[in-house]
């Protein structure tokens, strides 16, 4: 009697191990392998008809973007658009920025009631190859809730680049 | 004894008339003063219209060397923009710009982290009183290429009737700008 009672605790220990390791693999499988390059070119944001962005938003992102990716370190260059340097680069990744939402807030309404006026950007981030096709692609949205001016929503959603930059390089 | 009386050279004397050559040498060196001072006129004109610098103006991002959000004056000088915050300096060349964006926002009266911090801390929701007070200002957006042909935007916060005289003076200078629709005023200023 004894000697079945441990019996089966080794066998369910042994199945447990057994159902761990597996799930490990999977999990391994599942993961993502990084992307590698050693130079990004960051694109200006699109205009796009339906979603109307205002021009000081677009180059706020633009920049805030590129000197966020300067500091994850995982590029030796970050190219500008347009600039001719980067033609050369063969394992160019470009950066390419597409509206998807942009609702425009009030700082004295978030002030006054912290519930309303919240400012928000949001863009489809695609990374792409030099030869156009799509490496990685995700929504990326940046906020402004409570405190701080409108234009802080564009340095919010470069962090949150720069974090996805972080996860995926 | 000589009858013929001599005429003095510089006579001030009542009745005594100057020689006719004196007349029309006078005539004419007033004429050329009547013609030439508008010139030089003009010209001391259009070297003051022609710099200009504004002071209190914040610098959001995009001006090379310069940390963002840092406030000081920007100068319109010879043939480039020139952002001075301290020992920091960055400059735009007028012939790299591609295109200038104005917009009107509103800032709050009291901000920053300080402000921030002293309006949480009025008890009875006081530091939301605060919160309404508001200033207008000005945005101004300026696209343009560096050397290498890499597209840069910088963004400068004026104090309310700068933008539309810099954006003026830097399109008299050579600056490109595309037709677009200029924002709207603020709800407050609408009739």
């Amino acid at each position: 009697m004894k000697n079945r009672s441990i019996l089966s605790i080794v066998a369910c220990g042994a199945a447990l191990l057994l159902a761990g390791q597996a799930g490990a693999q999977d999990k391994a499988a599942a993961a993502p392998t990084k992307l590698s390059a050693s130079a990004i070119q960051i694109g200006r944001p699109e205009a796009s008809p339906e979603i109307v962005i205002p021009e000081d938003f677009r180059v706020a992102t633009y920049e805030n973007v590129l000197l966020q990716l300067e500091k994850t370190k995982k590029f030796q260059t970050v190219y500008r658009i347009g600039d001719r340097r980067a033609d050369d680069v063969k394992d160019l990744v470009i950066l390419k920025l597409v509206p998807a939402k942009y609702t425009a807030g009030s700082q004295k309404q978030r002030e006054v009631t912290t519930v309303k006026g919240a400012t928000s950007i949001a863009f489809t981030v695609q990374f792409l190859d030099k030869s156009g096709k799509v490496l990685l692609e995700k929504q990326v949205e940046g906020k402004v809730r409570f405190y701080g001016e409108n234009l802080n929503a564009t340095y919010d959603f470069a962090k949150k680049v720069a974090k996805v930059v972080g996860e995926s390089f | 004894m000589n009858s013929r009386q001599r005429v003095p050279r510089f006579s001030r004397e009542p009745g005594v008339t100057l020689p006719r050559f004196r007349r029309i040498a006078g005539f004419v060196s007033f004429a050329f003063l009547f013609c030439v001072s508008p010139v030089f006129g003009q010209a001391s004109a259009t070297a003051a219209t022609d710099s200009t610098s504004v002071p209190d103006v914040k610098c959001v991002i995009g001006v090379k060397d310069v940390k963002p959000n840092a406030t000081g004056v920007i100068t319109v000088q010879g043939d480039s923009v020139r952002f001075e915050s301290g020992k920091k300096k960055g400059q735009i060349r007028v012939n790299q710009i591609q295109d200038i964006y104005l917009g009107n926002e509103s800032r709050q009266d009291i901000s920053g982290l300080g402000g921030t911090a002293m309006k949480a801390a009025i008890p009875y929701g006081g530091g939301r009183i605060l919160s309404l007070f508001s200033h207008k200002v000005e945005v101004m957006t300026i696209e343009f290429i560096d050397d290498n042909g890499g597209y840069h935007g910088a963004i400068f916060v004026l104090p309310p009737g700068h933008a539309t005289a810099l954006k003026s003076l830097l399109v008299s200078k050579g600056a490109r700008v595309t037709q677009h629709a200029e924002p709207p005023p603020p709800a407050e200023e609408k009739q």
